[in-house]
């Protein structure tokens, strides 16, 4: 009550100043008054009188300012008083305060939109009502599809049987939703004379919806009713795909799209902000039920193991103890189904358990893929704010300088040094909220250049680049802090300057505490740069190597096209050699396409198919990785250039009738042949009884296809048209490659006309030159080695500033000092070496500081180089060799002015 | 005139405000010369001291103003004890009390 009131009052009397100070102007008049009039009636003149009350009362001026100082309300007019003030003097210098606001633009901005990054990666819930109530049960990311046993004994992949068993055994849930581990590409159209058009799908169990507990934007959602054999299919629609593809129709609910070559009814809209279960790029279009998934088996099979489950606990259970029980029904389960364990692994069942995790932001995918870089972007971002920082406060400290004699006088009419720090670091503070405010446009472009460069590829990624809440917090304590960390120094160095001797000038003639101030923080500035230096540069090289390596293929003059799973188009087993034949046949004819392939997949596009083999004549093998594997059409390898090293290709000989062959790849034949030819040799897929299945025909180059940085997987080639009887027909055909003259992306539209000549039906998911295929690849190496640069490119402008700086401000204040050494005789080139001296002294200070720490930095990114040591020492000395070229650069314009100082000039100044 | 007036005990005006106003409402200057004869003079009180305190008190809660005429026909300010304020009157003087006897008692002691 007492609080309220005294914060009613000072609200009151700040914002009602000019009523309060005549009431209070009015009481005081008739105190003096009531005094003055007492006194006269003691028989005093009246002038005698007023002064006798004022002697006795004491100033009435005083008093009235003391009653104002006791509120609280006097601070808040303090600060108020220093804003003014601190614009006011901001604005005389605007030049000066303009070049600091601006470089704090851009540290606060590079700082605002790497945080904008990390809150929506790291921090952000899912947009569901409740979300820490989500759990998901697993702790790690392994994906798709396996058998038996898993990691460490950690279960994160569930058969359906399994999860139904979870589902219906584990009361503390609210819900146990299912969904599979991976999106599907989709071919939907509308009506059966559009063209298919490809989207993402997810298969959720008929739950999912009830489980997040969101709402539909319109018509309704999943009800695990939808998830039966027996219903009608029912798809939920993304609200975005509503508004960019649908135009928020309202008669799309109800209405029937063909997905896949299956009707399904669109039951309703999902949430706006709803963007499914995981944060990824080009996240799910379609919610369907697991009922409609295309490989329908699974859905009864105990064997494979291809969902991530996600449940929501009921209020207030406690997660541990449903843990505990989460693994004695998964062992009880085993326990009942021992067949779904291979009999060898039969040992590792007691270790089998469930660990629940946290899932308020979903399947934590991005976050495990990003992590680092977001770590190495922030320390990248918070290095270059801390390198203007050191910049800044050298320009205040410099201009502090200037002002000494103000401040000197300030002082000395009895200004206390905590008001002048006070008044000092205000203005700090309203530079870097300035900086701040316009550091938040900063952010907003930088989020949205930093996505482009992180997603390159992708159409759609679930993050805003607007500044939400947290970002707003976090921009305006950033600038809080900044404004206080660079103003600190100079504050505090005005604020000890002695009046005296700053008004008797003395200050002008000596180096003094201030000067050696200014020159630690260059060191720091140079040692900082050449860190961020050394950076950019090992992570640059790395990224060159990366995008420079031999593949084993040629990207120049590479269309790639990515075709949706045939079977939607309507083909079977027997229509499919024709489609091959006249895809082979026409896509040629384009003028400008040299030649054609097909293949299940191509290289460096994120897919890869292993297979255990067995080798004829060995016993069965199943140590290390399985071999990748794809059926490739004729002329395959020189589409892509991949050489031949021996024996021959596949070709149009290798058809359904034929001895059946391979090509197998060079660390294929290395690994299973090691001292002998592997050509003639025999081969097959899984068991024993397969092993003469194929015959190696040809060895080419090593080709990766996977992992960029390690070497190349052992891989073989089957041709496409010697398929397994029963062999699934799904993704055996997406990819086709075309070698073309001129730019791979003008060729883009007849492509397209002619794959839609062939077969309407036919949905092409995507179409990219196999460079821009490759490029995806390195997104997160680009996107830390361009934002190293631009930073190292800023913090070598921003030391150079620095030193150009000091040095001047060096060369003014002894401008005295040289012209008594020129009157002595010394020559210019005494005068240059005497600035340039203290100029190297101070980088080779920072240097010495700086290459130890930039070594030590190095071994933390080693594990992101790619071909590079992290002790390059062609990168250190170009670093060094640079920074210090740019230097003495900075350094010799005012060295160079100080040797044209005239003596004669130079001693008058005093 | 008294010329050997001191001032205030530290800490006690605001309990002699209170007291003085517990009497009756009083303005600034009232209070000031009730405060004076009261002590015969022994007490003198700045006027910015004053001014302070009846601030202090009124956002305190323990006193109230308002604007009235007096008896010269004068606009003033007169404060006006709250119940609050007569409650505080008493807790602290009885505090004071305890505090005057204590410390009689240490320097009465040999």
């Amino acid at each position: 009550m007492s609080l309220l009131r005294k914060l009613a009052d000072g609200l009151w009397s700040l914002f009602r100043k000019e009523q309060v100070s005549k009431e209070l102007d009015e009481e005081l008049d008739s105190f003096v008054e009531m005094a003055t009039e007492e006194k006269i009636g003691d028989g005093m003149t009246r002038a005698d009188a007023v002064r006798a009350v004022r002697l006795e009362r004491g100033s009435l001026e005083v008093a009235k300012e003391v009653v104002y100082a006791a509120g609280w309300e006097s601070v808040v007019e303090g600060i108020w008083r220093d804003i003014r003030f601190g614009v006011r003097s901001l604005f005389k210098s605007s030049g000066f305060s303009a070049v600091i606001a601006l470089t704090l633009t851009l540290g606060i901005g590079a700082n605002t939109a790497v945080f904008t990054l990390l809150n929506a990666v790291m921090l952000e819930s899912l947009p569901v009502p409740n979300p820490t109530q989500l759990y998901r049960l697993g702790d790690n990311n392994n994906c798709c599809s396996m058998t038996g046993t898993q990691n460490d004994g950690s279960f994160v992949l569930y058969s359906h049987p399994l999860y139904e068993y979870l589902r219906d055994h584990t009361p503390e849930f609210e819900q146990l939703a299912a969904f599979e581990s991976y999106l599907a590409d989709l071919s939907v159209r509308g009506s059966r004379d559009s063209a298919p058009e490809p989207y993402k799908g997810e298969f959720v169990s008929g739950n999912y919806f009830q489980m997040f507990g969101i709402q539909s934007s319109a018509g309704r959602l999943l009800t695990p009713g939808d998830d039966s054999p027996t219903a009608p299919r029912m798809a939920v629609m993304s609200y975005r795909t509503w508004q960019q593809r649908f135009a928020l129709d309202p008669s799309v609910v109800g209405s029937v799209l063909s997905i896949d070559g299956n009707a399904y009814t669109i039951a309703g809209v999902a949430t706006p902000q709803f963007y499914g279960d995981t944060l990824r790029s080009d996240p799910p279009d379609f919610w369907l039920p697991l009922v409609g998934e295309p490989e329908q088996w699974r859905l009864q099979s105990a064997n494979v193991e291809w969902l991530y489950l996600v449940g929501r606990l009921k209020a207030g259970i406690a997660p541990d103890s449903v843990q505990a029980r989460l693994t004695v029904e998964l062992q009880q389960w085993l326990g009942g189904h021992r067949d779904v364990i291979p009999q060898r692994d039969w040992d590792e069942i007691p270790r089998q358990h469930i660990r629940l995790t946290r899932a308020a932001r979903g399947v934590d995918q991005m976050q495990t893929h990003y992590s680092l870089a977001l770590r190495l972007l922030a320390t990248l971002s918070a290095l270059l704010l801390l390198i203007a920082c050191a910049n800044i406060a050298n320009l205040l400290l410099a201009r502090g300088l200037d002002n000494q004699s103000q401040t000197a006088v300030r002082l000395a009419v009895g200004g206390t040094r905590g008001r002048l720090i006070c008044q000092l670091l205000t203005e700090s503070v309203l530079l870097a909220a300035a900086g701040g405010v316009a550091g938040l446009y900063v952010a907003y472009a930088g989020t949205h250049a930093l996505l482009l460069l992180a997603f390159r590829g992708a159409h759609y990624i679930p993050i805003s680049a607007r500044p939400s809440v947290p970002v707003l917090v976090f921009a305006m304590l950033l600038s809080l802090a900044t404004g206080i960390v660079f103003g600190i120094a100079p504050a505090w160095m005005a604020s000890r300057s002695n009046p005296a001797d700053a008004l008797r000038g003395a200050g002008r003639a000596t180096g003094g505490r201030s000067l050696k101030v200014q020159k630690s923080l260059i060191v720091v500035q140079v040692a900082l740069s050449i860190v961020l230096l050394v950076g950019a540069g090992l992570l640059t090289r790395s990224l060159r190597n990366l995008e420079d390596q031999q593949f084993g293929f040629v990207t120049d003059g590479r269309l790639i096209v990515s075709l949706i799973n045939l079977e939607a188009a309507g083909y079977t087993e027997e229509k499919l050699p024709a489609l091959y034949q006249r895809l082979e046949e026409a896509l040629p004819q384009i003028p400008g396409v040299l030649s054609a392939s097909l293949s299940t997949y191509s290289p460096l596009e994120g897919n890869n198919w292993s297979e255990y083999v067995s080798i004829q004549g060995r016993p069965p093998d199943s140590s290390g990785t399985a071999p990748s594997w794809l059926r490739v059409g004729p002329h395959y390898f020189q589409t892509i250039g991949t050489r031949l090293l021996q024996g021959r290709l596949i070709d149009e000989r290798d058809r359904p009738g034929a001895p059946r062959v391979a090509v197998v790849n060079d660390a294929f034949a290395r690994r299973f042949f090691p001292k002998e030819n592997a050509i003639g040799h025999y081969f097959g897929m899984t068991d024993l009884g397969h092993s003469g299945d194929y015959e190696i025909v040809g060895i080419v180059e090593d080709a990766k296809y996977q992992d960029t940085h390690g070497p190349a997987y052992p891989t073989f080639f089957l041709p496409l048209l010697q398929v397994r009887p029963g062999e699934p027909l799904r993704g055996r055909v997406s990819a086709i490659e075309l070698h073309v003259a001129g730019r791979p992306e003008n060729l883009e539209p007849a492509v397209r006309k002619g794959i839609a000549e062939v077969d309407p039906n036919l949905t092409v998911l995507r179409m990219v030159s196999f460079d821009e295929q490759v490029a995806r690849n390195f997104n997160q190496e680009r996107l830390i080695a361009r934002l190293a640069e631009v930073f190292g490119f800023l913090a070598l402008i921003l030391a150079c500033l620095g030193l150009y700086g000091v040095t001047a401000y060096a060369v003014t204040r002894r401008t005295n000092e040289i012209g008594i050494r020129m009157a002595l005789g010394a020559d210019r080139r005494n005068i240059l070496g005497l600035v340039l001296r203290s100029a190297l002294v101070q980088l080779g200070i920072g240097l010495a500081i700086g290459i130890p720490v930039a070594l030590a930095s190095g071994l933390v990114l080693a594990s992101q180089l790619y071909g590079v040591k992290s002790y390059d020492p062609s990168i250190l000395t170009l670093a060094a060799v640079i920074l210090t070229a740019c230097a003495l650069l900075a350094a010799s314009v005012p060295a160079r002015h100080a040797t044209k100082v005239d003596p004669l000039i130079a001693l008058r100044y005093e | 005139m008294a010329n050997k007036s001191s001032d205030i005990v530290q800490g006690t005006l605001d309990m002699l405000i209170l007291k003085t106003l517990a009497l009756e409402p009083m303005h600034g200057y009232g209070i000031t010369v009730r405060l004076e004869q009261i002590t015969k003079g022994t007490f003198r009180v700045n006027a910015g001291s004053l001014f302070v305190a009846l601030q202090r008190l009124q956002r305190a809660g323990l006193i109230r103003s308002e604007w009235k005429a007096t008896e010269n026909s004068r606009r003033a300010k007169y404060y006006i004890l709250t119940p609050q304020g007569r409650k505080r009157l008493d807790s602290e003087t009885r505090e004071w009390g305890r505090q005057v006897a204590a410390i009689t008692r240490i320097l009465e002691a040999s």
